[in-house]
């Protein structure tokens, strides 16, 4: 695999994404609402109903899930609680960028008749499919980033003493770190295959919205609490994620079927 | 330089090209003819190693066009498909640029501006080219096509919509490249480009149905027909010609021209000029009557058409296996 043409169509893709930056509206508006959500639950609405989170029992029950410090209120044991599991929300912010820009990648191109000059260029399969993946994940990550350090930095200056300093833990970064762009991948990773198998992009974005269903059960289960993720337990799912996307790459490739997409498809 | 032996594609129960066998050399420009779904797009593609044949092989500058070798060949190879296929959100420099660097190409923005000036671009090159017309585009798609300088071109209707004028940079621009060495295999449905720019014509539909120099290929439909021209009063010295040529032979004549089928023209066009000018004639023009590449084209057809039901017939009939040759199956009917 040659990384300079790999780079080079990254390169292309950032450029008409640049120019085309309403496909990243919907990753734009899980962020914000992925923002909006915990800190409208967890400091708005205590503050305005004055009913302050430590004084639910059942909340207060759920999230002792949490391994939290001794020294932190029951308000900020609660608040702690909340603030972990909606960190999950932004394994989907990513996810979303996958069905905006992913599924539309192979599909679009060839939709706009630019796909066959590429492929009568010298590029491989995998050069080409592994810039489709990169060239989305990217700027949905680096969104999705963005959004983290804005979580972050409300947790700090909003929520209760000792929450951010409990948040910095080694799960939190596991999940960040690993989780995060391995989930994203593979929900890339899929979309591309997809989008390489159909023949129009909003099969592909239907086929695409499938990914979101585990992730959405497991953050059920862990509002529940019926489901706690540890950080060696995230570690262990972003290792298997990681497996699941070197498969995904390697069926892509062997499914890229160049004469069908220029032949079959209209 | 192309090589092609017995090359066969079929998709399904349909053939798309049936056993075509051709060869296009270094300075050689051979055009591709043949109506819609005649094949000539699935032959280019093939050709590009974006399609495998079915059977039949294909070689490029003498390298054999298999799945391990179709990425270097690919590279020899400067393919202008059907359309522009451009990035429209990039300008022109940009969508050459990502060409250029897929092709790894040194000294880029010297080949850049070169192909630019070649296609009198450059004062476009800073454009989206979502905001070009049919022609800018299809030029800077020919920009993007010549940009590694490919010995070898494979370009399907490089002229299609383009005005007169731009249809004529392009072809001297071809012109250039074969005398540069270039083997160039051009489609077209345009007879008159095809005449004008080829050394040789390959007419298809499904078979080839001829391969050969577009004067040669007149020359079949026509051979010793010759067309006399006098200053008046032809219909008097039809009698004159049928003399000379015989009761039998067909002789077509209107107010000023008189037309015939000699058996030898070399031989006998003398013969027939002495005899009309020695009935009074005034003889203003004699010529062959060279009939145009379309008349031969549309002959050809003909022809093929006619043989294909004759050997349906003899086939027995068989409805399904005509009805697939002359309904394009949903697979690439473009041809």
């Amino acid at each position: 695999m040659d990384s300079g043409r790999v780079r080079t169509l990254v390169a292309k893709e950032f450029i008409e994404l640049s120019r085309n930056r309403m496909v990243l509206l919907p990753v734009a508006v899980v962020t914000v609402l992925a923002l909006a959500l915990p800190f409208g639950i967890a400091i708005a609405v205590p503050a305005l109903s004055g009913h302050p989170l430590g004084d639910d029992r059942d909340l207060l029950k759920v999230s002792a899930a949490v391994a939290a410090p001794d020294t932190l209120s029951s308000d900020a044991r609660v608040q702690l609680f909340m603030f972990q599991q909606f960190l999950l929300m932004f394994l989907l912010t990513p996810i979303t960028g996958a069905m905006a820009l992913a599924a539309h990648s192979v599909v679009g191109e060839k939709q706009s008749r630019a796909l066959e000059p590429l492929l009568a260029s010298p590029i491989s399969t995998g050069e080409l499919l592994a810039a489709k993946v990169f060239g989305a994940l990217v700027p949905t990550l680096a969104i999705s980033f963005a959004g983290l350090a804005l979580y972050a930095a409300g947790i700090v200056l909003f929520a209760e003493p000792g929450v951010a300093t409990a948040m910095a833990s080694l799960r939190t970064f596991v999940l960040i770190a690993f989780d995060a762009p391995a989930a994203a991948l593979v929900s890339l990773q899929s979309a591309v295959l997809i989008s390489s198998r159909v023949n129009d992009p909003r099969t592909a974005q239907q086929f695409g919205a499938l990914i979101i269903i585990p992730l959405t059960a497991i953050l059920v289960a862990q509002f529940t609490g019926s489901l706690w993720f540890s950080a060696a337990t995230l570690g262990v799912i972003a290792g298997g994620l990681l497996g699941v996307w070197a498969l995904l790459l390697a069926i892509s490739v062997a499914l890229f079927d160049r004469e069908s997409i220029l032949t079959r498809w209209r | 330089m192309i090589a092609v032996e017995r090359l066969t594609r079929r998709f399904g129960l349909r053939t798309a090209v049936d056993e075509i066998t051709f060869e296009v050399g270094r300075s050689e420009i051979v055009a591709l003819l043949g109506p819609n779904g005649a094949g000539k797009t699935t032959t280019l593609r093939m050709l590009a190693g974006l399609i495998a044949p079915t059977s039949g092989t294909i070689s490029i500058d003498g390298v054999p066009l298999t799945r391990a070798s179709a990425a270097a060949i690919r590279a020899r190879i400067g393919f202008l498909t059907e359309s522009p296929g451009l990035w429209e959100r990039l300008t022109i420099r940009e969508n050459l640029r990502v060409y250029g660097r897929l092709y790894s190409l040194d000294d880029l923005d010297r080949r850049i501006d070169r192909a630019l000036d070649l296609l009198l671009l450059a004062d476009r090159a800073s454009t989206r080219t979502a905001e070009l017309s049919k022609g800018m585009k299809q030029k800077a798609a020919l920009a993007r096509t010549l940009l590694h300088d490919p010995p070898v071109l494979l370009l399907d209707e490089p002229t299609s919509g383009l005005d007169p004028e731009v249809t004529r940079g392009v072809r001297h621009l071809l012109d250039e490249r074969r005398r540069a060495g270039c083997s160039i295999l051009v489609s077209t449905h345009n007879l008159d480009e095809a005449e004008r720019l080829s050394d040789r014509v390959a007419v298809l539909q499904e078979r080839l149905v001829a391969f050969d120099r577009p004067a040669e290929l007149r020359k079949r439909l026509t051979s010793g027909r010759v067309v006399v021209r006098v200053a008046a009063n032809a219909p008097t010295y039809a009698d004159v010609v049928r003399r000379v040529v015989g009761p039998h032979v067909s002789v077509d004549v209107d107010r000023t021209t008189i037309a015939v089928h000699l058996a030898d023209a070399d031989r006998d066009t003398p013969a027939l000029v002495t005899a009309l000018a020695a009935a009074g004639a005034q003889v203003l023009e004699v010529r062959p009557d060279t009939p145009a590449l379309e008349d031969v084209y549309l002959h050809l057809m003909t022809d093929r058409t006619e043989q294909v039901e004759r050997s349906d017939r003899r086939d027995g009939g068989d409805r399904r296996s005509r009805t697939e040759r002359r309904t394009p199956s949903r697979v690439d009917d473009r041809g």
